[in-house]
């Protein structure tokens, strides 16, 4: 579960445009890969925000006289065990993945920069609180942690998309924690420092910016891992409940139920989900080649 | 250096508190609790049931006392009994323990034998058809989820072959060959997904490495840089293989239940995920505390190592 | 690669059916001792929870009942396999004339309240170093036993409330005095649940540690992986006999049972289909034929679920505290439909609360009011109808639970919820892990809509259970001084006869008052390899208690090596 990954163009800051458009070109020009991978991604995700106008059914509507067709032309990915119509259920599904990887990598990503910057802007006894906390809540496996906190608030979108925000928030302040350190210790924030600036003036106009770079590479981490995590929680049950489709659940719940009556229950849903990892992974190494060459792989 | 490591095992302290606390309580939030389930086929349950039950299992007292008592027989390394078997938790731990490590070990191994090639290749061969190729490898096996992989090496070999791993679990000092030859598949699929993590790893570590000045000097006076890497990747090699170490210290000592529980492995996971579902709370806060502390050890020697390896890294 | 295994597998075949057919004209086969038997019991999934019987574990019988006997089991000599007309697959259920002495010899009405029962001589505890030295079993165990049962804090507080006192009499003679007739007596304390004879030594050692257990059954326990394993090696001193063509043989034959735990159902079946399982007692349907194609060599025999499948509707709570909304829950659902095409055709319409097992006190839904059939039927616009009389025009969106460990119940909900919303009842669903599932069960905070199986156990209990006011196991939390009345009155029934009219009455009365959405019931599979010979995938020797029945299986050891294995 300790899954490393990647980034995506949606997040980079939108004001400085010249440094995105500069960006976009050189990963064009030296990282096809990675350039490919990001543009599967983002078919994957305009797939999954205009899922609603593209499924021709609604995602649970049952038919139980068309169980188990294989793809056909009315049904391009064949039905479910209910008749449900696949397609339908992956595009929806993406749609869903999207939601709770983007908002959990989101939410993630929020809470390694607060306690990153926190602990290691103001060090000392904060620091000291913090890290042991962050400690102590590292040291269990994660799936284990997971199945235990969903036993205790239920299974349901809004509490995946928050316990998977805080796994992966806590794991990954280490990470902004050790940049924040070293940029403080640099030059010219002594010299801000020494001139009066006050305290959130320098977060925000030195440090934030200078971090950033490690901020999009480990929200593009989060967002293949939260995937990932989501579809081994429904492995064990525990995942967004049902009727509601996720690539996670389609492949782990039928998808392995009716692999023998219905091989292309599995087929969709396990492609599109490693297909969608595997892209953002490609593209997320290939940024984190021309943003941050030095960054090490780390939690 | 002595000193460090001091004060590294002295912060130990404050953590360990963090996680016995979270351990002892999280189970207890859990809705059902062990009574519940106790009693779930008395027709019909009583109050002085319960209370009964309670004092037998030592329950009844109020949830701070409980606490203190465990935490302190557990320093003694006693971890109570289970509450449905009355067995000691710690001849339990003792048991899974070693299961669990070897499939860990196991999984290292197959990581670092798949992510090591690959990474200073690719880094050497950076955006050719061959780093594309291998890194992809890599990726997909991380991009597949576990579980189905998993599913499919189970399902289709005996599909087609009537072959499947053995299920059924034999001690290593038993007889090696059948132990073998049940953990290797897990083993392998859990080392694939692992790899592309330190694979990732050593492929930056390998084009920083070749960014440096006296490489290019000594390629500029003619030495074969193929030889230039190999020598280099042998030093800093164990800098990727101690970190992938602290990175798989909770799987290594706390299970993979998703493998555990398809390839039939009684390790750790699988004994967590029957406490849990059990609701026993002694076992949960057993395992839970014991990997704990195996973490933090693991992680403080990886940290140390590293001291050891790369002398630029300075112990603040 | 395949297709030469074929044709060696059709070849193997056809050798089969010639040996068959040689066989049945011959006399039969001579049993062979020895081997191991893997086994993927009904619940391939689940470790035993307690060894000791003072748990009042529901699984305990099916870990414990290798080694410690009971007053009562089932008469396998009336099984289908030699020539009568069980099949004894019911999960706790043991018609009268199916029933046997097993540690009983005989047993008697002294007065009308008064059971006396003669053990049988001879019967002994092994050897168990630490807990016993080998003794003969005697009246004082079977006291000792039920007064260490009766003290527990987890008995089920009115179990033995019929029951005034034991005593032992001599050496091998029980008196049982009842305060009252209960006509469950040789179930509760006989061939049930809780119903194990532990040696009084047990007073002295801790019960609940697998390694103190010893019992005078025909397996002792010898290895437990919690979550893996458990292992039972041959009792050398069984006292029982196997009667095969006309001879006696000392069983058990095979030397070891292995009870497997496997959580995974893709690892089960190809467990099963690598010969690494011998049996598999529980398979799901959607598996079946694959299985039969892929593996045309296994043997197999089903039957139907001993287990209901229903969505509780709390009576105590709107809007399913109006019958009217109850049953145009039933109306909406199709329940025809679910069996044939959702099940596959692996279903049956009706079959609980009674099953169809339940000889004489099942009556099939043809010939039930039609009121009844109705239910079953589907007709959303009556439903619609009865909802607007309800008050309930727009319709409502509910709480349904569900356990997230039943992969069927997972996949039935959101079809029901879909059935539903036409006609405007929406299921909000929440999928509960087990434990935290079946405590919102038995602290009854559980939702309005509550999808569940449960057993039928035998024809009195499961009415008693599921209906009657304050049980742990009625979700739907019924509760009606008159069915409570017609409950107690038919389990001190004597007359069977009678009983059985009583049961028929209120299980037709109980359908139509729909306290649940009834869901049809699923065939179950068992299927085993050809050398596991003297069985046909019997379950059961008491409630869930297979010990008897492996106790008698034996493993041509031939067809085995020929076959590959």
């Amino acid at each position: 579960m300790t899954s490393e990954t990647v980034v995506t163009t949606m997040e980079l800051p939108r004001k400085r445009r010249g440094p995105v458009v500069e960006l976009l070109s050189r990963l064009i020009r030296t990282k096809p890969l990675g350039a490919a991978g990001g543009l599967i991604f983002l078919v994957f995700l305009l797939a999954g925000i205009f899922a609603d106008l593209l499924a021709p059914f609604g995602m649970n509507d049952t038919n139980l006289v068309h169980r188990l067709e294989p793809p056909s032309l009315a049904f391009l990915l064949g039905t479910d065990h209910l008749g449900r119509d696949v397609l339908s259920r992956v595009l929806i599904g993406g749609q869903i993945s999207m939601i709770v990887s983007f908002c959990a990598a989101g939410l993630a990503t929020f809470i390694s920069i607060l306690l990153g910057v926190v602990s290691g802007y103001f060090g000392g006894r904060i620091d000291m609180l913090i890290q042991r906390m962050v400690d102590a809540w590292m040291i269990f496996p994660g799936l284990v942690l997971l199945i235990v906190v969903i036993s205790i608030v239920g299974p349901g979108l809004v509490q995946i998309i928050v316990i998977l925000g805080l796994l992966y928030g806590i794991a990954g302040s280490r990470i902004v924690r050790g940049s924040v350190i070293t940029i403080r210790e640099q030059m010219y924030t002594h010299a801000a420092q020494s001139i009066g600036a006050r305290t959130p003036r320098i977060l925000w106009r030195h440090i934030l910016p200078n971090v950033m770079p490690v901020v999009i590479v480990l929200f593009s981490t989060r967002v293949g891992a939260v995937i990932l995590a989501e579809a081994g929680l429904s492995f064990l049950g525990l995942g967004v409940p049902p009727p509601a489709p996720t690539w996670g659940s389609m492949l782990s719940g039928t998808g392995r139920t009716y692999m023998y009556l219905g091989p292309w229950l599995a087929l969709a849903p396990g492609l599109c989900l490693t297909i969608v990892v595997y892209a953002i992974n490609v593209f997320g190494d290939a940024l984190r080649d021309l943003l941050d060459p030095r960054m090490r792989g780390s939690r | 250096m002595q000193a460090y490591i001091i004060r590294r095992l002295l912060a130990l302290i404050p953590t360990l508190i963090f996680a016995s606390v979270i351990v002892f309580f999280s189970i207890r939030l859990i809705p059902g609790d062990v009574i519940d389930l106790m009693l779930s086929q008395n027709d019909i349950s009583t109050g002085q049931d319960r209370a009964n039950i309670e004092a037998a299992l030592g329950l009844d007292r109020p949830v701070i006392v409980q606490y203190f008592r465990w935490v302190g027989s557990a320093m003694m390394g006693d971890f109570g009994n289970s509450l449905w078997q009355n067995t000691p938790v710690s001849e339990q731990l003792l048991a899974r323990m070693p299961i669990s490590f070897e499939l860990g070990l196991l999984a290292l191994i197959v990581a670092l034998s798949v992510a090591l090639p690959i990474g200073v290749y690719s880094a050497m061969r950076q955006d050719s058809l061959g780093d594309y190729i291998t890194r992809s490898f890599s990726l997909l096996m991380l991009a597949i989820p576990s579980f189905w992989l998993g599913t499919l090496v189970m399902v289709f070999p005996s599909v087609w072959w009537r072959w499947s791993p053995a299920l059924e679990y034999t001690p290593f000092l038993e007889d090696p060959i059948k132990n073998l030859s049940h953990m290797i598949v897990p083993a392998t699929l859990l080392g694939l997904s692992m790899s592309a993590v330190t694979m990732r790893m050593t492929r930056t570590m390998m084009l920083e490495v070749m960014r440096q000045d006296y490489i290019r000097t000594a390629r500029a006076k003619g030495v074969g840089e193929v030889l230039l890497v190999v020598r280099h990747a042998l030093r800093n090699g164990l800098i990727p293989v101690v970190t992938l170490i602290g990175l798989q210290a909770p799987v290594l000592i706390g299970g993979a239940v998703i493998m555990e529980q398809i390839f039939v492995v009684p390790g750790m996971g699988l004994l967590l995920l029957e406490a849990v579902s059990s609701r026993d709370y002694p076992v949960v806060s057993g395992v839970f505390l014991v990997v704990g502390v195996g973490v933090l050890l693991i992680n403080l020697a990886v940290d140390l190592s590293y001291g050891l390896l790369d002398p630029k890294v300075r112990h603040q | 690669m395949r297709d030469p295994i074929r044709n060696r597998l059709s070849l193997v075949a056809a050798l089969l059916i010639l040996f068959c057919l040689g066989a049945g004209a011959q006399a039969p086969e001579e049993p062979q001792y020895g081997g191991t038997l893997d086994i993927g019991t009904v619940t391939v999934t689940l470790s035993a929870l307690s060894w000791d019987p003072t748990d009042w574990n529901w699984k305990l019988n099916h870990d414990t009942g290798m080694f410690y006997e009971q007053l009562f089991a089932a008469d396998l000599e009336k099984s289908v396999r030699k020539g009568g007309k069980y099949i004894f697959r019911s999960e706790a259920y043991l018609p009268d004339d199916a029933l046997r002495g097993e540690l009983a010899e005989s047993w008697e009405w002294e007065t009308p309240l008064t059971l006396v029962i003669h053990l049988r001589r001879g019967i002994r505890f092994p050897d168990k170093p630490g807990v016993m030295k080998s003794r003969e079993l005697d009246a004082e165990d079977v006291v000792f036993s039920y007064y260490r049962l009766d003290a527990s804090p987890k008995k089920i507080s009115t179990y033995f409330d019929h029951i005034a006192k034991v005593e032992a009499r001599d050496k091998h003679t029980v008196v049982f005095e009842f305060s009252e007739f209960n006509v469950e007596w040789a179930y509760r304390f006989g061939y049930g649940y809780y119903s194990a004879i532990v040696p009084r030594e047990m007073a002295d050692v801790d019960a609940k540690n697998w390694r103190n257990a010893v019992g005078t059954g025909p397996f002792q326990l010898t290895d437990f992986i919690q979550g893996h394993s458990q292992t039972y090696q041959r009792n050398p001193a069984y006292w029982d006999r196997e009667k095969l063509g006309g001879q006696q043989y000392e069983i058990p034959f095979v030397d070891e049972i292995n009870y497997r735990t496997i959580k995974d159902e893709a690892t089960f079946l190809t467990a099963l289909r690598t010969g690494k399982l011998d049996i598999l007692e529980a398979i799901r349907w959607i598996a079946v034929d694959h299985l039969k194609e892929t593996t045309p060599e296994l043997k197999w025999v089903r039957s139907l679920s001993s287990v209901g499948n229903f969505m509780a509707l709390r009576t105590d709570q709107k809007p399913f505290d109006d019958v009217r909304v109850r049953r145009a829950i039933n109306l909406a659902v199709n329940q025809r439909e679910i069996a044939d095409l959702f099940y596959g055709g692996h279903a049956e319409l009706f079959a609980y609360p009674m099953h169809p097992d339940f000889t004489g006190y099942f009556e099939p839904l043809e010939s039930m009011p039609a009121s009844v059939q109705e239910l079953f039927g589907y007709d959303p616009a009556k439903a619609k109808r009865l909802l607007v009389e309800a008050g309930y025009p727009d319709g409502f969106t509910v709480k349904a639970q569900v356990c997230s460990c039943s992969p069927s119940n997972m996949d039935l909900i959101p079809l029901i919820d879909d059935y539903l919303s036409k006609i405007g009842v929406h299921l909000e669903i929440d999928p509960m892990e087990h434990a935290a599932y079946l405590s919102t069960m038995t602290s009854k905070t559980h939702a309005p809509a509550y999808l569940m199986n449960s057993g039928h156990v035998n024809p009195t209990t499961s009415l008693r259970k599921s209906f009657t006011t304050g049980q742990q196991w009625n979700p739907s939390i019924f509760s009606d001084p008159d069915v409570d009345r017609q409950v107690a009155e038919f389990h001190r029934t004597r007359s069977e006869i009678l009983r059985q009219r009583m049961i028929k009455d209120l299980t037709v009365e109980m359908l139509d008052r729909a306290p649940y959405l009834w869901l049809p019931i699923q065939y179950s599979y068992t299927a085993w390899w050809p050398w596991v010979k003297n069985y046909n995938g019997e379950l059961r020797a008491g409630a869930v208690r297979p010990g008897p029945i492996y106790a008698r299986m034996w493993i041509d050891h031939k067809l085995k090596k020929e076959l590959g294995f």
